[in-house]
């Protein structure tokens, strides 16, 4: 009996033990075949999910503190479509909280694919709305109304500039998707946006994870000074309305440094409304025409022009002249703007009356090599380097390009047949203001990133002519200004300029009827703390310079002097003196 | 001269060895309902620890989202327009040149663009969790029962 029962019990333990045995190997095989690691894969992947977290992009300043570019909440509306209990309800409160049409929402909670769990209903909403409709929610929730439930709200960041239109030709703009576009924004888009972070966000409470900290996008200080930039827009405007210009365009460098004081251009965009941007411009040049758009700049290139002869000692300024109303040049006739002649001229009188026969003499005594050598010092066909996104880099013809012919040495020495840029113009005369050395301009000031200040250092771009060659055209330029009685004048202030009338070259010829009107002009004479350049395009009051852009420039420097804090001379030798 | 072994030998009473059977079982039960409650604790503790460190996380986002709307409201507020507007309303206007005096002060340096320091978040240096506050138990047998007692 008793031998029977152990027998019963070996076979009974051995069938449990086999049965427990074959358990064990069919789970090591199971979590060890194909099919598991598919398994545990998915597990994974439905363990958690990605969350990408955005960096706050960088805010932009004026060079005092005022914010000109930041960033405002909205919110994603979205809906969990398991959740909704009352589609109808929900439809109506949105369509009417958000101003859709109720099909259109009603549709988007009834009709989406069944995949989906979340819809979105609209982005960038305000938050004035959010709040009354979380305030709705709220309500409803609390009344153990399920007609809202499944409502959901995403917060995220959207760009925001309190100035509206205020420098927008500068700044540029951010669309939707992050990207920043002209300008500013541009330029510096990665370094405003940061580095986005992506990381993996467990489900399982257990698994505590260490959220990064993603540092914000660097904030950028600028050269502008934003009460100027403001005074200088008005001034633009009322300018374009007084002389019935098309558009126009006026910049303020420091010329000593570079830093740009005020850039201001027409048409210009409410930055917080920047779809309008295809109403306002036809391509992106015109966006920032200081430095996408080149034109020939006329008699203002005399400038340079006279730069190099006096720089190689082609002339000096008691340098006489015998105007004769003409001069050929590679077989072409060169007049001067009233195509009369003016006799025997100095160098400042060439200057003062802007003779264009003059100066066509005194590049063809430089030669091409020299002229155009000096050209090419002074950055003329190059870009700038300015830190703003789009710039144009204009033309220069020189000897040995197909379109170069032996009359444009004669013809660009009065700013015909060259195309600049108004930036590259303040570059290349900064040399004649700054005793010889060239600055490149730019518009950032400094960073800020993790609570400390970099400041950018001033860049120059060599020095074209001897600091001696500056000084005396500074002075033949601010003889030739006091001797014309110009309206460019201020009244306390040396001032140093030079105005240029252009004719607009068509594919049929140069217009006959239509100019640019454009003025450079700089001060005080005798320790140069700002450089003013003013373009009105095809002024209908008058066609001249002097009669138009020279007011502005004296108008855009009377603004300057008091919101820079600069004495008048005599002034200023008074406390020289003490 | 034949001996007589004499053995003792005695038997324990089965209730006896039943006692030890139960004793035995029940001292292994406990030792494992102490580990699991150990377990239960302290993966309880870093669940919680790990939804405040999400609570404080969203609390920091949502501070740093007001901050940023309270400067863009007062980058409105103090717009050029907005400050044009108010100063025109509490009569002021705009200067013109021959209406300033310039004193001169011995010894004062015009001051250079504002330092923007101010207005820049401080920035506090973060201290990583350490490892120790977030494994599980289970973790930290498997790091054990992989790499030995050192790290």
């Amino acid at each position: 009996m008793r031998q029977q029962y152990a027998v019963r019990s070996l076979i009974l333990i051995t069938g449990l033990a086999v049965v427990a045995l074959s358990v064990i190997i069919q789970m090591v095989r199971i979590q060890n075949s194909e099919q598991a690691q598919l398994f545990i894969a998915q597990g994974d992947r439905y363990g958690g999910e990605f969350s990408m977290i955005y960096p706050e992009r960088g805010e932009i300043y004026d060079r005092s503190g005022h914010l000109l570019a930041g960033n405002r909440t909205v919110y994603e509306v979205g809906v969990n479509l398991n959740e909704v209990k009352d589609p109808e309800a929900m439809a109506h409160t949105l369509s009417t909280s958000l101003g859709l049409a109720y099909d259109e929402v009603y549709n988007k909670l009834t009709n989406s694919p069944d995949s989906w769990e979340y819809v979105v209903i609209q982005d960038f909403v305000g938050a004035d709305t959010v709040a009354s409709l979380q305030q709705i929610a709220q309500q409803l929730k609390e009344a153990e109304d399920p007609r809202l439930k499944g409502l959901a709200f995403k917060p995220h960041y959207e760009r925001s500039y309190p100035e509206n239109t205020l420098a927008s030709n500068v700044l540029g703009f951010v669309t939707r998707d992050g990207r920043g576009y002209f300008g500013i924004e541009e330029k510096y888009n990665d370094l405003l946006a940061g580095n986005p972070v992506q990381i993996w966000v467990p489900r399982d409470p257990n698994k505590a994870i260490e959220i990064p900290k993603v540092p914000n996008g660097t904030n950028l200080v600028l050269t502008l000074n934003r009460d100027l930039q403001a005074k200088v827009e008005s001034i633009l405007d009322q300018a374009l309305v007084n002389y019935g210009a098309e558009n126009g365009t006026i910049v303020v460098m420091n010329p000593r440094n570079g830093e740009i004081l005020a850039m201001a251009t027409t048409p210009r965009l409410n930055l917080n409304n920047y779809s309008d941007y295809f109403l306002l411009f036809d391509n992106g040049s015109q966006y920032n025409s200081s430095i996408g758009t080149s034109y020939e700049p006329g008699s203002i290139f005399k400038v340079l022009t006279m730069a190099a002869a006096l720089d190689t000692g082609t002339v000096r300024p008691e340098t006489t002249f015998m105007d004769t109303g003409s001069i050929q040049v590679g077989g072409i006739t060169i007049q001067n703007w009233n195509r009369e002649s003016w006799g025997q001229q100095n160098m400042i009188g060439c200057l003062q009356h802007s003779l264009n026969v003059c100066l066509a003499w005194v590049s063809t005594q430089m030669g091409p090599q020299t002229f155009y050598g000096y050209m090419e010092r002074f950055g003329i066909g190059h870009p700038t380097g300015i830190d703003l996104a789009g710039e144009s880099m204009g033309r220069l013809k020189v000897p040995g390009d197909s379109d170069w012919y032996s009359v444009d040495l004669g013809t660009n020495a009065f700013g015909q047949g060259v195309a600049v840029t108004p930036l590259q113009m303040l570059m290349a005369v900064s040399a004649i203001a700054n005793e010889g050395r060239m600055v490149t301009p730019h518009m950032l000031y400094a960073m800020l990133r993790d609570g400390h200040q970099y400041n950018v250092p001033s860049q120059y771009a060599g020095s074209p002519i001897l600091a001696e060659t500056a000084r005396t055209l500074n002075e033949m330029l601010a003889l030739s200004l006091e001797e014309e009685s110009s309206l460019a004048l201020l009244p306390g202030y040396r001032l140093a300029g030079k105005t240029g009338t252009a004719q607009i070259p068509t594919d049929y010829g140069y217009d006959g009827f239509h100019t640019n009107a454009s003025f450079i002009g700089w001060g005080p004479v005798d320790d140069p703390q700002f450089m003013v350049y003013i373009w009105l395009e095809r002024p209908s009051t008058s066609i001249w310079s002097s009669e138009t852009a020279a007011p502005v420039f004296s108008q855009v420097a009377e603004q300057t002097v008091i919101l820079l804090n600069i004495p008048p001379d005599i002034v200023r030798s008074q406390l020289g003196s003490r | 001269m034949q001996t007589t072994q004499i053995i003792h030998a005695y038997k324990q009473a089965p209730w006896r060895i039943q006692r030890q059977w139960i004793g035995a079982f029940l001292l292994a039960l406990i030792g494992a309902a102490m580990i699991a409650a150990l377990y239960l604790d302290v993966t309880a503790r870093a669940a919680v620890a790990g939804r405040e460190i999400q609570e404080l996380r969203f609390e920091i986002t949502t501070i740093q989202r007001a901050n940023a709307d309270l400067e863009t409201q007062l980058g409105n507020l103090t717009s050029t327009a907005e400050m044009q507007r108010r100063a025109l309303e509490l009569g002021y206007r705009p200067v013109k040149p021959g209406e300033l005096d310039y004193v001169p002060v011995p010894g004062f340096v015009a001051p250079e663009p504002a330092i923007l320091l101010a207005a820049e978040d401080a920035v506090l240096p973060v201290q990583p969790i350490p490892f120790e506050y977030t494994q599980s138990l289970l973790e930290w047998f498997s790091e054990r029962a992989k790499f030995g007692g050192g790290r």
